[in-house]
């Protein structure tokens, strides 16, 4: 397939771009480290609390530093996108004669594997500071095979933003957008400790259910009555970003 | 490549969403091993003409035929038939040199050791061998430009498109950037190329076209064009901080009422006529500045050059143009909504 064989070129140049820049990878990492440090160790004391589902609050907090550095990486694939279009590496890769939409996947692709690489991370990090996962070996490919997916969906939205406005202030900023859908969720407390509109707004983000799923196989295992619908709606939230970025991508090279 | 010319346009005009008219029905050929220039000054309409060939921009109207293949129908034909290389863009900083290159070649086509190959002959061939390891991102002025000629070279295209390939170089750089395209020219690669720089033009292009404001002014060959000018050139160089002063007016209605006076127009605080004979005019001239109280810092009379064909037909220098130009750039930043500079 000649589309697999360009993606394929254009995804190889995408992950050197990645590795040539240490330092967003430290950064990465970093990041997700300071959210057990800074969040997990004040918050130690939750567990106590009647209801509370998990006996180590590092574990609870497992799920949400994995989620939300995904979701993040969003807009992390948006400025990618954005440097390559204001360089005028794009217009270089549209003057070739490969197919539009290998370009498009060759970019989706990297924000996959920037994902799954960041969730590996995070993933030794929680076992470094004696975080079990329940679910075992397969429960934490199953976690990566889960978060590379939505690394792809998040970088669906990112490239939407970077096409739709094509400005370094947004695109910069963007990361304000990713945030009421990394933190309108169970993040440090579960969803019936939580009240009023907070709970209801909850209910309706998309990433909690994935959030719980994940979750759900780190403190407790395969609970399918948790981890069903997280997977349902990844699948379907990741079929409908990709095909809105593959509409906005073709509007947007045409 | 099929058969016609190299670059075929008909009544090709470009309107931007936002009402901007950038091309406005230009029509002109390039024959198949040619060297073209396509000359104006910024904003004229020269790089939205350049992407218009190289299908990175659609037309409004008109017909455009690249490599004997339709743009519009054909692009990707087309894409796969010319090289391009357009005002510094599209380098990637972070790669190699050499992976640059051999992502172009493996893009148009070629397999892992073909591009391993050609890269290696185009590094040699543009005089990157040294840095091939370095990345883009390290690279002078005139190196960028030469790894960029490089990749558009990579899959061996017919026809070869540059933005302004020289813009912003040093003159060394500027030279050695000549010899590879009077060299590849030499091999039969038809160039196209944008220029605002009137010695590049002269120096590079058996033909050239001049547009201005989307519409193309003059078409010829450099010695036909300045053939076409007539005469010879008086420049007066005078003193006046203000060249709206009422005395530059009253210097310049004295001068076109002398005889033998073709044409004269002010620009860069200066006086510039065609005149049939430059040494007959020149005192004349000399008397009609006295009686206008301005006083002459310089007098020249030359043959025209390709400055003068532009004035000639535009009313305008070329430098004087770039003051309000960009109209082109700006308006091409406010549709991609960045600012591409």
């Amino acid at each position: 397939m000649l589309i697999l064989r360009e993606s394929y070129f254009i995804y190889v140049r995408n992950l050197k771009t990645w590795l040539a820049q240490p330092w967003m990878i430290v950064a990465a990492v970093l990041s997700s480290a300071f959210m057990f440090l800074f969040f997990g160790e004040p918050l130690r004391g939750i567990t106590a609390l009647p209801g509370f589902p998990a006996d180590d609050y590092q574990a609870f907090l497992a799920a949400m530093v994995i989620v939300m550095a995904v979701v993040f990486s969003g807009s992390d694939m948006a400025m990618v996108l954005l440097t390559d279009m204001m360089s005028g590496y794009v217009d270089k890769l549209l003057l070739s004669p490969v197919n539009r939409f290998s370009i498009l996947l060759g970019t989706l692709l990297i924000g996959g594997t920037r994902a799954m690489a960041q969730v590996l991370a995070i993933i030794l990090v929680a076992s470094a500071i004696g975080v079990r996962f329940e679910g075992g070996v397969l429960g934490i490919l199953g976690v990566i095979v889960a978060t590379t997916l939505l690394g792809v969906a998040m970088g669906c939205v990112g490239l939407i933003v970077a096409m739709r406005t094509r400005s370094v202030q947004v695109t910069v900023n963007s990361w304000l957008l990713f945030m009421p859908l990394a933190f309108l969720t169970s993040a440090f407390m579960p969803r019936d400790l939580l009240t009023g509109w907070f709970q209801v707004a909850v209910g309706l983000n998309p990433i909690e259910y994935i959030m719980v799923a994940v979750r759900a196989v780190i403190i407790e295992g395969w609970v399918w009555d948790s981890i069903l619908p997280g997977i349902w709606i990844l699948l379907a939230t990741t079929a409908v970003l990709v095909g809105a970025a593959t509409y906005e991508y073709r509007r947007a090279t045409n | 490549m099929t058969n016609g010319p190299a670059v075929l346009v008909e009544g090709l005009g470009k309107t931007y969403p936002g009402g901007v008219r950038a091309v406005d029905g230009i029509s002109f050929e390039v024959e198949r091993g040619e060297f073209f220039g396509f000359l104006g000054p910024n904003g004229a309409g020269k790089t939205t003409t350049i992407k218009i060939l190289a299908t990175l921009l659609p037309k409004t109207e008109g017909r455009v035929e690249v490599a004997g293949l339709d743009v519009t129908r054909d692009p990707k034909a087309v894409r796969q038939a010319i090289g391009v290389a357009l005002q510094e863009v599209g380098l990637d900083d972070l790669s190699k040199g050499r992976d640059f290159l051999e992502l172009q070649g493996l893009l148009y086509g070629l397999s892992r050791a073909e591009a391993r190959e050609r890269a290696a002959e185009l590094l040699e061939l543009v005089g990157l061998s040294s840095v091939a390891d370095r990345r883009v991102g390290s690279y002078s002025g005139g190196m960028r430009r030469r790894i960029d000629l490089a990749g558009a070279l990579m899959h061996n295209p017919g026809v070869l498109f540059l933005d302004e390939p020289t813009t912003g170089l040093d003159p060394q750089s500027r030279i050695a950037v000549w010899e590879h395209l009077e060299e590849l020219n030499a091999r039969g690669v038809t160039i196209f190329l944008t220029t605002q720089h009137m010695d590049e033009a002269d120096r590079l292009c058996r033909r050239l076209a001049i547009i201005d404001h989307g519409h193309l002014v003059a078409e010829g060959s450099p010695a036909a064009l300045k053939a076409g000018v007539g005469g010879d050139i008086v420049h007066v160089a005078f003193n006046s901080d203000d060249s709206a002063d009422d005395r530059v007016d009253a210097a310049l209605a004295a001068v076109r009422d002398l005889p033998g006076i073709r044409q004269a127009d002010f620009a860069e605080r200066g006086l510039t006529a065609t005149v049939s004979d430059g040494g007959a005019a020149a005192p004349a001239i000399m008397t009609a500045f006295q009686d206008a109280n301005l006083s002459i810092a310089n007098l020249s009379i030359t043959r025209p050059s390709l400055d003068d064909v532009f004035l000639q037909h535009t009313g305008r220098q070329i430098r004087d143009s770039d003051a309000d130009g960009d109209a082109e750039d700006r308006m091409w930043s406010q549709w991609m909504g960045v600012n591409r500079r």
